[in-house]
């Protein structure tokens, strides 16, 4: 890096290592890295919308990763650049905050960083560019909040949700049977809900996959699934009202933590050693008999001694059953987790109405199924499909639909989708660009260019005549003044998206608008980029 | 010829560099305008951010001057020292810093034909200081004191404090909304001198419109063991306690060693163990306390026993988060569970767990002694939450001088514009060599200015003009002019509310000036050949160059001692 020469054409040597230092300065900087912002943004941009094609990513350790989603995408591709990086974040964090709409961010952020090149080349400072986005990004928010629609949902009629879910999971992989599961998502959802809190803890549900089977076999299971078996085979297979003690302590004899050595120095003493320790045994099987339980399921093991006593008593029992899932256990079933034998009570333990053991298929795999809890604020999707791969996919696709709905019940505000908020957007940036003064006025007219190529690439996708389509479609909108109408990506044959139900949620777009226009702010900011030549 | 017989006596080590004279002095000249080249683009609201990549891969986007010029990783010694002014603006009032490495720079700049010219160098540096004395007065003069207004005045003021501050960051399309934060925040704090008290925390995803202040403290939800979701997540008024213990069945003592020759009492050792951690927690709850944090781990059997009897618990709180609890509630850390009073124990209005972003949030909100603030950062990236960090710092020390020292200048350059034109008149005044010191000194002032435009792409000459024009009128009425970011003119940043606490000007111009007199009055570079080492090939490539250019041997640039 040549950061000064004197008169005399010498160097000075003011940075560490400055040899090996590359630096790009002014416009050279923002165009490299406008050229990395849109390079990560061409490759989702064919993942977008209904009829969007999905990505295999092959790990360094092999694993095959196929998938639509574009914070997925952009996190198995581990790019270098750092430019490109923010773009990962932006999807990452879109991810975080929404859960749906990943990719539309990233395509969000490729145009404007396009539109942005263009403005730089016309002489426009990058700052008033950015300021400009700015200004169109508060615009295009307010005018969402104009053409969203209140949703009106109750427990009992979760149509609307259902629906808003069905648009996410349209440009899955899994659309084959989108109704069904987007009917699972929300049926989950509102089973974790807490409606007047508007609080959803996705954590309560879990999300489990099995190859095998196909995917209409996915269920929603009001319970908990574990992924074990009894700890004897001759235990019953299915228990009805059971009693569950839900045990953090182990079978076997209780260790003081503190060093301990028992001298033993005499035969009587052994004994007396080995009569206790059956004892414990007899007695902490006997401690869960008196209380009633009628399943134990421990988070520890229990040796062979234990695990005979349990079967000779008629005790059924699981054994090494994880942290997470022993709570899911006690939250779905109404008990509590119980530290020790003597703390067992009647009341401590959690209930379910139907506890069974069910194998798949021909395999092995056996899992242990426990519904119709006290409590079924813990719910378990279940996902059956033909091979890893297809159940990966399926898990991301479910958890955007539990996201959307998640949104949905926070903000049951939503706004039509295939595009058609988009092209709205775009029309009222585009008419509010006139009354600014300045230089600004060209960079909000640019926002709305770069709105519009959401929807072309939503078309494109869907292999139809993009600027054609589009102008039809923005001309319908201007002449009906009704911001329904979007892209028939699906050929129904209207393009009302209303009459397709094809909904996103408010929130989820305001949030792709408003991140796209703060990370190019971001990237347009940068006019100096200092670093180690090697990269 | 016979002093060629006389053995040269060898003073310094082998290897060692030494450089010496004017040359050295113009030379040095050159390295630190080198370096305020680097920063210069940053400064102003136009100003543009750099990105900076280091050898172990971390990237750092900031438009921060100190931040960046930590971040070049400096050797030049002469230019080291303009990293540090630039930290030491930094430390002592938070903003500034591109301005202070841009008039060093700039003095240096126009003193620098002098130096060529034979002017003794302390004669510049004597000039120099006088200015400085000068101009500070000025600026106490200048300066317009908010003292003595009513709260709700004083805030708006100090929210245009920091306005001023943020308007140059990325986080300037919101320099009102996180003003009012940052102002709140520091009142919410009160005057006593701990700024560990306001929390920042970073949680990546939403927009930064959605970053938002707890008049209290959040922190993010601790490592949790099985039973913690059965825990209730709110609570109005509780009781909070606070421990430095662990809450664990664990050995009492490390190597204490238990030797049994009955076995029957092995159930009893057992007991006796379990009966301590119990004893423990029992007492925890019968202090009345609703939420039990601790520094410590809590492990699950405390969780499950906590989540038994509706009592909240956090393990592994981190200290920091755990004192400023401790100040907002008002309670105090307990390193023992024995007699828990009543007055240790700390209360909020609302203790809550919500969810921001992807993470779980633990809120104390509504705390009773109310000297704590936190305040919650969102944003798109890491790289642009870590900067509205740094620019929201700046605005939180901005804020904490303009309130303690209660004056503030027109910002915008207006105030340079009018230290330069008191001086430039002041000159005039002077008979000798110093008339003309004085006067380059104001020139150098006139750079905040010029690189406002230069950074916002208007005709700096012109925009000049007019300012000069405006701030000599008789009357006085142009002083508060200053550059018009919007428009390309000039306007009164006094009036348009783009207001600096005079602290920063008068420590701005304070550290440049010291820091240019203090390069001006080195003639001589000895540099040790061990420190030069790991760059030795670095140098030694530089003294090729050196021995190219030798066409002046006898300004005696370079000489090499061997």
């Amino acid at each position: 890096m040549a950061l000064a020469f004197d008169e005399y054409g010498r160097p000075f040597i003011i940075v560490k290592e400055q040899e090996q230092k590359t630096r790009l300065r002014g416009i050279e900087a923002q165009k490299a890295n406008i050229s990395a912002g849109k390079a990560v943004a061409r490759i989702l941009r064919t993942s977008l919308g209904p009829k969007g094609m999905d990505k295999m990513l092959q790990s360094p350790d092999g694993d095959v990763t196929i998938t639509n989603d574009g914070a997925t995408i952009l996190e198995q591709m581990d790019v270098d650049n750092q430019i490109a990086k923010l773009m990962v974040e932006l999807s990452r964090s879109q991810d975080y905050e929404i859960g749906d709409g990943t990719t539309g961010v990233v395509v969000m952020a490729g145009a404007l960083l396009e539109q942005a090149e263009r403005l730089l080349e016309r002489g426009i400072h990058p700052i008033r560019i950015a300021e400009g986005y700015e200004m169109a990004s508060r615009i295009a928010v307010e005018h969402l909040d104009h053409i969203a629609q209140k949703f009106d949902f109750g427990p009992t009629n979760i149509e609307p949700l259902v629906q808003t879910c069905m648009t996410t999971l349209s440009s899955k992989i899994v659309n084959r049977c989108k109704r069904p599961l987007a009917e699972i998502a929300v049926k989950a959802v509102l089973s974790v809900a807490d409606l007047e809190r508007k609080d959803v803890n996705l954590d309560l549900i879990k999300v489990e996959g099995k190859v095998g089977g196909k995917l209409e076999d996915t269920e929603l299971v009001y319970g908990i699934t574990v992924d074990k078996d009894m700890s004897h085979p001759q235990m019953p297979k299915k228990i009805e009202d059971a009693k569950i003690a839900i045990l953090t302590c182990p079978f076997e004899p209780p260790k003081p933590k503190t060093k301990h050595k028992v001298d033993i120095d005499t035969v009587e003493k052994f004994q007396t050693l080995r009569q206790q320790e059956q004892k414990y045994f007899d007695d902490m099987v006997q401690k869960c008999k008196d209380v009633g339980a009628t399943l134990v399921i421990c988070q520890w093991g229990f040796d062979d001694e234990a695990n005979h006593l349990l079967m000779h008593r008629n005790l059924p029992a699981v054994r090494w059953v994880g942290g997470v899932e022993l709570e899911l256990i006690a939250i779905a079933t109404g008990g509590r987790i119980v530290p020790r034998f003597q703390e067992l009570t009647p009341e401590k333990l959690g209930r379910a109405g139907l506890v069974r053991e069910k194998s798949f298929g021909t395999t092995k795999d056996k899992m242990l199924y426990i519904e119709h809890c006290a409590n079924s604020r813990a719910v378990t999707i279940f996902i059956r499909g033909g091979n890893k791969m297809m159940i990966e996919e399926t898990k991301r696709s479910i958890h955007d639909a539990l996201c959307v709905a998640r949104n949905l019940i926070r903000n049951n505000s939503i706004v039509y989708g295939g595009g058609s908020a988009e092209i709205s957007c775009s029309i009222a940036v585009e008419a509010a660009a006139d009354k600014y003064p300045g230089v600004e006025q060209y960079a909000i007219r640019a926002f709305a260019d770069a709105l519009d190529s959401v929807s072309i690439a939503l078309a494109e996708n869907s292999g139809l005549q993009p600027i054609e389509t589009l102008s039809a479609v923005k001309s319908q909108q201007i002449k009906e003044n009704n911001p329904h109408f979007g892209i028939d990506c699906n050929d129904v044959g209207t393009n009302d998206m209303r009459e397709q139900n094809v909904f996103e949620t408010l929130i989820g777009k305001q949030q792709q608008i408003l991140l796209a226009t703060q990370v190019v702010k971001m990237i347009l900011k940068i006019d100096d980029v200092i670093s180690p030549s090697d990269y | 010829m016979a002093s060629m017989l006389q053995p040269q006596i060898i003073l310094l080590k082998e290897g060692t560099d030494t450089s010496q004279g004017k040359a050295q002095l113009v030379s040095n000249i050159n390295a630190c305008t080198a370096v305020a080249d680097v920063v210069r683009t940053t400064l102003g609201p136009r100003g543009m951010d750099k990105l900076i990549h280091d050898d172990k891969g971390n990237v750092t986007i900031s438009n921060d001057g100190a931040t960046i010029m930590k971040l070049l990783d400096i050797v030049h010694p002469a230019a080291k020292i303009l990293v540090d002014i630039a930290k030491s603006q930094d430390s002592e009032v938070g903003d500034g810093t591109t301005t202070v490495v841009l008039l060093a720079g700039e003095f240096l700049k126009e003193a620098k034909p002098f130096v060529e010219d034979g002017v003794h160098p302390q004669n510049l540096i004597r000039s120099y200081r006088t200015a400085c004395n000068l101009a500070i007065v000025k600026i106490k003069e200048l300066a317009v004191s908010i003292e003595g207004k009513s709260l709700e005045e004083k805030k708006s003021l100090l929210a245009k404090c920091a306005a001023t501050t943020l308007s140059s960051k990325l986080i300037g399309g919101e320099k009102e909304f996180f003003a009012s934060m940052v102002v709140d925040a520091v009142i919410a704090i009160g005057s006593e001198d701990r700024l560990n008290m306001i929390g920042i925390k970073k949680v990546p995803g939403g927009n930064m419109r959605d970053s938002f202040l707890v008049n209290g403290v959040a922190f993010k939800k601790t490592f949790s063991y099985a039973g913690f979701e059965q825990q209730p997540k709110k609570f109005t008024n509780p009781r909070i306690l606070l421990l430095n213990i662990e809450l664990e069945l664990k050995s009492e003592k490390e190597n204490a060693e238990i030797r049994l020759s009955d076995p029957s009492q092995y159930q009893s050792i057992v007991d006796a163990e379990w009966n301590i951690i119990y004893d423990k927690l029992d007492k925890c709850v019968k202090s009345g306390a609703k939420v039990v944090l601790s520094r410590l781990a809590i492990g699950d059997l405390a969780t499950q026993y906590f989540a038994d009897r509706d009592i909240f618990c956090a393990g592994r709180v981190a200290e920091e988060d755990l004192n400023r609890v401790a100040a907002a509630t008002g309670g105090t850390i307990q390193t023992s569970v024995n007699n828990i009073i009543d007055e240790v124990l700390g209360t909020c209005e609302v203790f809550e767990e919500k969810q921001v972003g992807n993470e779980r949030f633990n809120i104390f909100s509504g705390c009773p002694s109310g000297r704590t603030a936190t305040i919650v950062l969102r944003g798109g990236a890491d790289q642009f939450i870590e900067e509205a960090e740094r620019s929201l710092h700046d605005a939180i020390m901005i804020v904490r001088r303009a309130l303690k020292n209660s004056t503030v200048v027109a910002g915008g350059g207006a105030i340079d514009m009018e230290i330069s034109r008191y001086l430039r008149q002041h000159a005039r005044t002077i008979a000798g060599k110093s008339q003309l010191f004085i006067n380059s000194y104001a020139k150098a002032l006139e750079v905040i200015p010029r690189q406002l435009c230069d950074n916002a792409g208007f005709d700096a000459t012109d925009v000049l003009n007019k300012l000069r024009h405006k701030h000599a009128l008789p009357s006085g009425e142009g002083a508060p002019y200053g550059v018009d970011i919007n428009t390309g003119g000039i306007a009164d940043s006094f009036a348009n509310f783009v207001w600096e606490p005079s602290v920063v000007k008068i420590n701005a111009i304070n550290a440049a000036t010291e820091a240019a007199c203090l390069i001006l009055s080195v003639d001589e570079t000895v540099k040790n050949p061990k420190s030069e080492s790991a760059q030795g090939e670095a140098a030694a490539s530089a003294m090729g160059g050196r021995g190219r250019g030798g066409g002046f041997p006898g300004r005696g640039r370079g000489m090499r001692r061997r």
